[in-house]
């Protein structure tokens, strides 16, 4: 076994290879290695980005109390993780169900925007239809850069939504927007790294508003 | 019994969700090289299911080859992926052990003549229908889902499945059958599905995706759909009750 993990990666390309076990091999050590920097990833940033969290939390907290809905979208796998955010706060496995909606998942929409308006306008006319002042906007942008993601945040901040962006890499753009409000960044280069430490970081927030609520309860 | 067939690649492994996925990639990688589709389905969790399929479809590595990779609804998934899938297809399905859409398309995967995977989390699934197990054990499903750790499950899947494609020597060759039990090629019962009972009593089955006639006197009467167990050209026991 070589001591570099990812030295298999760059295999002698032999093609009468027929020892599969040591290939399954090289691919379970790769596995538990990813699995092992995934979870140290998600218990550093959660960490590093504790008091972003608690601000944001809170500020969330205070919108639903007063009866603002929580937007979520992004592009992509980012899609999926505004669909799944929007599951967690309806659905939660317990606590209040709160209302969010989801961008992302009615394609009349989504093709009817990009055809007519552009993909760059396909968060932002949303956010025109649906949002209102006291809403919440969630988005999440692996690169943080993505033009349609920065249009819908400056459309949310404008109309005085409370914006959270979730981001990796070093945040790019929506890192230093003064339209997203509360910027969590997962410092990392790896994509899947990211979107799997942005799921932690929505699940952290999801969790925080709940306990913000069930101590609003009992006052 | 795909875990028996594929012991000789096995040995040694820790045992762990990371080994399960490493054997379960390679025998994704086989089926892709060889044109297989990809079905995804996540009943409780449908942007699971769409995840995955955009993983594949569209990979975040630049260079890296699209696979065809589609996701399903879970209401009509057993109609869909019965009518669009092709013998030698893989069937993936994110689910708790107890989510009855999931078990019910995983039991007719093999009639279809599927390789399937199923990827859940919390208490483990007994006696699983599936070829390839991939568990988040001992944890909260619900709260897992959402943590990252199962986003993390697939795209490992991903990443490993195009490491193998990487040994080009690897992809054809099949897992050699030797063991004593293997149902694949022993005399054991295989699922078979029902697809049309005749008036003269003659039955219609798909049996690892070949259609076959089958004698049913032992399990009269049967509709199309049941499940059944057949050994030889007879159908052996109904499997209805047991995924219904």
């Amino acid at each position: 076994m070589s001591a570099e993990p990812t030295g298999f990666l760059y295999p002698f390309i032999e093609a009468e290879e027929r020892d599969a076990a040591a290939l399954v091999a090289d691919l379970a050590l790769s596995a538990q290695s990813k699995m092992a920097e995934s979870r140290d990833l998600r218990a550093a940033t959660l960490e590093r980005c504790r008091a972003d969290i608690d601000a944001a939390a809170a500020a969330m907290t205070a919108r639903f109390l007063q009866g603002g809905r929580l937007f979520a979208f992004g592009n992509g796998g980012n899609a999926t993780d505004a669909e799944g955010t929007v599951d967690l706060f309806r659905h939660p496995p317990h606590g209040h169900p709160l209302p969010a909606l989801s961008l992302v998942d009615n394609q009349a929409v989504l093709t009817a925007l990009s055809n007519d308006v552009g993909f760059e306008l396909v968060f932002s006319r949303q956010i025109i239809a649906h949002g209102k002042a006291g809403d919440i906007a969630v988005g999440f942008s692996t690169s943080g850069d993505s033009v349609n993601m920065l249009r819908a945040f400056d459309e949310a901040a404008r109309r005085d939504l409370l914006t959270i962006g979730l981001c990796g890499y070093d945040g790019a753009a929506m890192a230093v927007s003064d339209a997203v409000h509360h910027c969590l960044v997962v410092r990392s280069e790896s994509v899947h790294r990211i979107q799997e430490a942005q799921d932690a970081l929505m699940l952290e927030l999801w969790s925080t508003v709940q306990r913000h609520l069930a101590r609003s309860d009992t006052s | 019994m795909m875990a028996i067939m594929e012991s000789s690649v096995t040995s040694g492994l820790e045992e762990g969700p990371t080994a399960d996925l490493a054997v379960a990639s390679l025998a994704l990688a086989r089926r892709f090289a060889a044109g297989a589709t990809m079905w995804c389905v996540a009943p409780q969790w449908p942007s699971h299911a769409r995840h995955v399929a955009v993983e594949f479809v569209h990979p975040v590595i630049v260079g890296k080859r699209a696979l065809p990779a589609v996701s399903v609804d879970a209401e009509d998934a057993v109609a869909v992926v019965r009518l669009a899938a092709r013998p030698g297809d893989i069937l993936l399905a994110v689910s708790t052990a107890d989510d009855a859409s999931a078990s019910h398309l995983l039991a007719r995967a093999g009639a279809w003549g599927l390789t399937s995977l199923w990827l859940g989390a919390g208490s483990r699934a007994t006696g699983s229908p599936a070829n390839h197990v991939v568990w988040l054990e001992g944890v909260d499903p619900a709260l897992t889902s959402r943590s990252g750790d199962m986003v993390l499950m697939y795209h490992l899947l991903w990443e490993l499945t195009h490491v193998v494609f990487e040994h080009p020597g690897l992809l054809e060759a099949e897992p050699e059958c030797t063991e004593e039990v293997c149902v694949t090629c022993s005399d054991e019962g295989r699922v078979a599905e029902v697809t049309a009972v005749h008036t003269d009593g003659r039955v219609e089955v798909l049996v690892g995706g070949q259609r076959e006639t089958v004698d049913v006197s032992l399990v009269d009467p049967v509709e199309p759909g049941d499940l059944l167990l057949v050994h030889a050209g007879v159908a052996i026991t109904s499997l209805g009750d047991v995924v219904s």
